[in-house]
């Protein structure tokens, strides 16, 4: 059972981060990005192909990083300037299915150049017992990233006038306007954060698992129910949400079964809906 | 230079869609579907004896089917139902369950099916409505149903015959004649677009579009929004749900790609899209259209993906209310000048 | 220091207020006095930025401002402080004031004009700003244009929504701010609160100016007296 709940922290994190992501541009650009599981896959693929040339992981990590984040930026300039002209509900929906078109494009052309391709970390070394469970260095490694940057983008949102700003445009932009704060340019550097974490969680994952050119659809559905348990525009309960999905998503398929494990990730997102539709933590941010 | 150029502005009220009135006359309400039964019904004289080509053309109906019943729940009253393959599958795997393993007869399969799907798409829209979900909301808690069902099917393998799928070897013997079948869908597309055209006309439609135009106001005219909503939810999950059945007995076998989230959902999106939201003749100029770019686009691969992602992001950006309603504008507009010239004295 | 000439600006192509020429020299303390709907909040979102401006022009420091994006107006020196407040409801008493320095950091002379001001600020500052009373939120409002060092504070209506006893408190604090050198421009339908404020005041009628003055010379004039100061 520990080495389950483990297990599930070590996912639990990644998911997290995954809607973070998810939920910040949601928070501050009021799109649901339905091609963030792309920047995943994109940043996935940048990797395995500048490793394949041979680059050093470090480096290849930062291209892929560097690339997802540039993919979030060009949309955000680019093809969502006629949705923050919207409002509303005409605003998201507006969003969510140009989005949709750009998830088909870019998944269209890597599976075209890149039919086969997937990234895989293989991390060597001895597993370590940690509670009395052995575990793989791979997700020692992929938990201890996670939780730096969690870590990091903690003390980023609180503590530092760039963080704050952003929160400060999400809770009200009007009030964030009359302080001196630009929020389209805020709403940009989101737009690259994201990128780049969808792009770290894809990493990470290829730490344990390999990432495969076909899996942005998945990354999306699952930054999406973190991001909805969670409450649409909260970091924190993005964070939380993601850890305890985690959680309940490996005992669950330790003990029932894997096809069940999504069906009941997918209830908890339906039933947060429908129960408590601000999430864990509604609107703190 | 305007004063901010990324503040919100309140653009045109909606961005999807119309709400077109539609005419009174009994003759000039329905002869646009006769028109269509009409149209469409040469189709077989002309590719009849390519058995591929009508295969594709009956898919394409199919199609055109499940446009019709999103339509109906979407178009009408803006409920996004994002389980339009799942509600087929549904109807689809139920049929298909029920005649070869519980051995019913054919009709009464179809029946049961039907009224699981109806069951499953109403209970969506009251839960959506009873705790006012909205768009988006609703949209992601059909999602969730979508996939949730797929990975039933591939997860109840006993039942479904998971990833491979079910042989359906009690079909009809007519329906593996594919002209029959196109016939069948044809005259089903005929009775959707009848039924859709009389709920346009009838109260329920003055209340679909009234609620579409503004809520609030309808609300305020004491029209029962969340019953309306609910109405729109059955009916239309009806027609998929038969759709779906029916189309499980005309295949040889069905599979969880059959009716896939990728691969029904968002067709049907674009395609109604490309046609018209909400209008009567959208579904069909969509299918006709997507049917012949398909039939194009057959050996491109996975650059069909990317030609559908463009296409999409055109689609929504610059071409937001559809083929049918610009053409229907355009048409009233030669109208006036045909008869301001008429009128004008000489 | 403000200088707004033949400005124009409204809704949709529809002007709300028009032809206004309204003077803020520095140090003064102006009122624009008018009843709801005279066009008082629509004459401010323009003056920062928030509206589209059909006609005229906004100089601030002798700087052409019309047009600017409210984000480069507050950079500038114009804080605003608009009647519904716009505070930041998540985030603490502190923090607000903190990003009210935006994009410097917090100057701790600021800080201590604030505290000293609103001293209740000092005791809630760990609370959410979502929690606090309308009072303290108008308080809270007006320390975090403060904490930019404003050259001019343009506040709407700062009495909405406040008890009689509140809105007098209120004004007390823009007296002191006023004592203390600040340039102010207030909107408000309370006219003797504002004229006893104000140097100087403009009365606005249907989006139009209709008398300017001196402050004694309007709480004397006989059509504001009846007009908004309840005297036949």
């Amino acid at each position: 059972m520990t080495a389950v709940v483990l297990d599930g922290i070590v996912l639990g994190l990644q998911f997290g981060l995954l809607g973070v992501g998810m939920t910040l541009v949601y928070g501050l650009g009021g799109v649901l990005n339905l091609a963030y599981g792309q920047a995943a896959v994109l940043a996935a693929m940048v990797v395995a192909i500048t490793l394949g040339d041979g680059a050093p992981a470090l480096v290849a990590t930062a291209a892929g990083l560097l690339a997802a984040a540039a993919g979030g930026v060009v949309i955000d300039r680019t093809l969502l300037r006629p949705v923050y002209r919207l409002r509303g509900e005409h605003r998201v929906l507006l969003g969510l299915l140009l989005t949709l078109g750009v998830a088909f494009v870019v998944d269209g052309l890597l599976l075209w150049r890149y039919p086969t391709g997937a990234l895989r970390l293989a991390i060597g070394g001895e597993a370590v017992p940690i509670l009395g469970v052995r575990m793989r260095v791979g997700s020692l490694w992929a938990s201890g990233i996670s939780l730096a940057v969690g870590a990091v983008l903690w003390l980023f949102f609180r503590a530092t006038t760039l963080g704050r700003a952003v929160r400060s445009a999400i809770q009200d932009e009007v009030g964030a306007r009359l302080i001196g704060i630009n929020p389209a340019a805020v709403r940009t550097f989101i737009f690259a954060l994201s990128g780049a974490l969808a792009g770290l969680v894809a990493v990470t994952r290829s730490m344990t698992s390999p990432v495969s050119v076909t899996a942005g659809f998945d990354f999306t559905i699952l930054a999406l129910i973190v991001a909805v348990v969670g409450g649409l525009g909260s970091v924190a309960g993005a964070f939380l949400a993601g850890v305890l999905l985690g959680i309940i998503s490996t005992v669950s398929a330790f003990y029932i079964g894997q096809y069940i494990t999504t069906i009941v990730l997918l209830a908890a997102a339906a039933l947060t809906i429908v129960m408590r539709p601000r999430g864990l933590l509604g609107r703190q941010v | 230079m305007t004063a901010e150029p990324d503040a919100p502005v309140d653009a045109d009220a909606a961005p999807l869609g119309v709400s077109a009135r539609p005419p009174r006359s009994l003759a000039r309400a329905y002869w646009p579907v006769a028109a269509t039964g009409a149209l469409l019904a040469l189709v077989p004289l002309w590719l009849g004896e390519e058995r591929l080509m009508m295969r594709l053309a009956v898919d394409a109906l199919v199609f055109g089917l499940y446009a019709v019943g999103f339509n109906v729940i979407f178009g009408s009253t803006n409920q996004l139902f994002l389980c339009v393959g799942a509600l087929a599958g549904l109807g689809g795997y139920a049929a298909v369950i029920l005649t070869e393993e519980a051995a019913l007869p054919m009709a009464a399969g179809l029946v049961l099916a039907t009224a699981l799907a109806t069951a499953v798409g109403g209970l969506l829209s009251w839960v959506a409505v009873r705790r006012s979900l909205g768009v988006i909301f609703t949209g992601i808690v059909t999602l969730t149903f979508s996939l949730s069902f797929a990975n039933l099917l591939l997860g109840q393998r006993e039942l479904t015959g998971g990833e491979t799928g079910l042989v359906v070897s009690a079909g009809a013997g007519f329906l593996e004649d594919r002209i029959a079948a196109y016939y069948l869908f044809l005259g089903m597309l005929v009775v959707f677009l009848a039924v859709f055209r009389a709920l346009q006309r009838s109260h329920v439609g003055w209340a679909f579009r009234a609620l579409r135009d503004n809520e609030l106001a309808a609300e305020l005219a004491g029209v029962d929004v969340a019953r309306y909503r609910v109405y729109a939810g059955l009916i239309g999950s009806a027609m998929l749900g038969i759709t779906g059945a029916v189309y499980a007995h005309s295949n040889e076998f069905i599979s969880p790609s059959t009716f896939a989230f990728g691969h029904v959902d968002v067709r049907v999106l674009v395609m109604l899209a490309f046609g018209g939201l909400g209008t009567l003749l959208g579904p069909v100029v969509g299918t006709v259209v997507f049917a012949v770019l398909d039939e194009i686009l057959v050996d491109t691969g996975q650059l069909r993906t990317v030609l559908y992602g463009l296409l999409i992001i055109v689609l929504f950006l610059g071409f937001k209310r559809g083929v049918v309603p610009a053409v229907t504008d355009f048409l009233h507009l030669l109208a006036r000048r045909a008869r301001s010239r008429v009128g004008r004295p000489s | 220091m403000l200088e707004v000439s033949s400005l124009s600006a409204g809704y949709q192509g529809k002007n709300v207020v028009e032809d206004i020429h309204v003077e803020v020299g520095a140090g003064e303390a102006v009122a624009i006095i008018g009843s709801n709907g005279a066009g008082k909040t629509t004459l401010f979102r323009a003056l920062c930025g928030m509206l589209p401006v059909s006609a005229g022009q906004v100089r601030f420091d002798g700087a052409n401002i019309t047009g600017r994006p409210t984000h480069r107006v507050a950079r500038a020196g114009l804080a605003y402080v608009p009647a519904e407040r716009h505070l930041f409801p998540g985030m603490s008493v502190r923090e607000n004031l903190v990003l009210g320095a935006y994009p410097g950091r917090p100057d701790p002379a600021a800080f201590e004009l604030v505290l000293d001001l609103f001293p209740r600020l000092q005791e809630r500052r760990r609370q959410p700003a979502g929690s606090l009373s309308g009072g303290e939120q108008q308080m809270l409002a007006v320390g975090r244009a403060l904490m930019s060092r404003p050259r001019l504070l343009v506040l709407d209506e700062p009495t909405t929504g406040l008890a009689p006893k509140l809105a007098t408190a209120a004004y007390q604090a823009l007296h002191s701010l006023k004592e203390k050198g600040v340039t102010l421009l207030v909107a408000e339908q309370q006219v003797p609160l504002a004229l006893s404020l104000a140097d100087r005041g403009y009365v606005l009628e249907n989006g139009r100016i209709r008398l300017g003055g001196a402050s004694e010379d309007l709480a004397r004039n006989p059509e504001v007296r009846r007009a908004y100061l309840g005297v036949a």
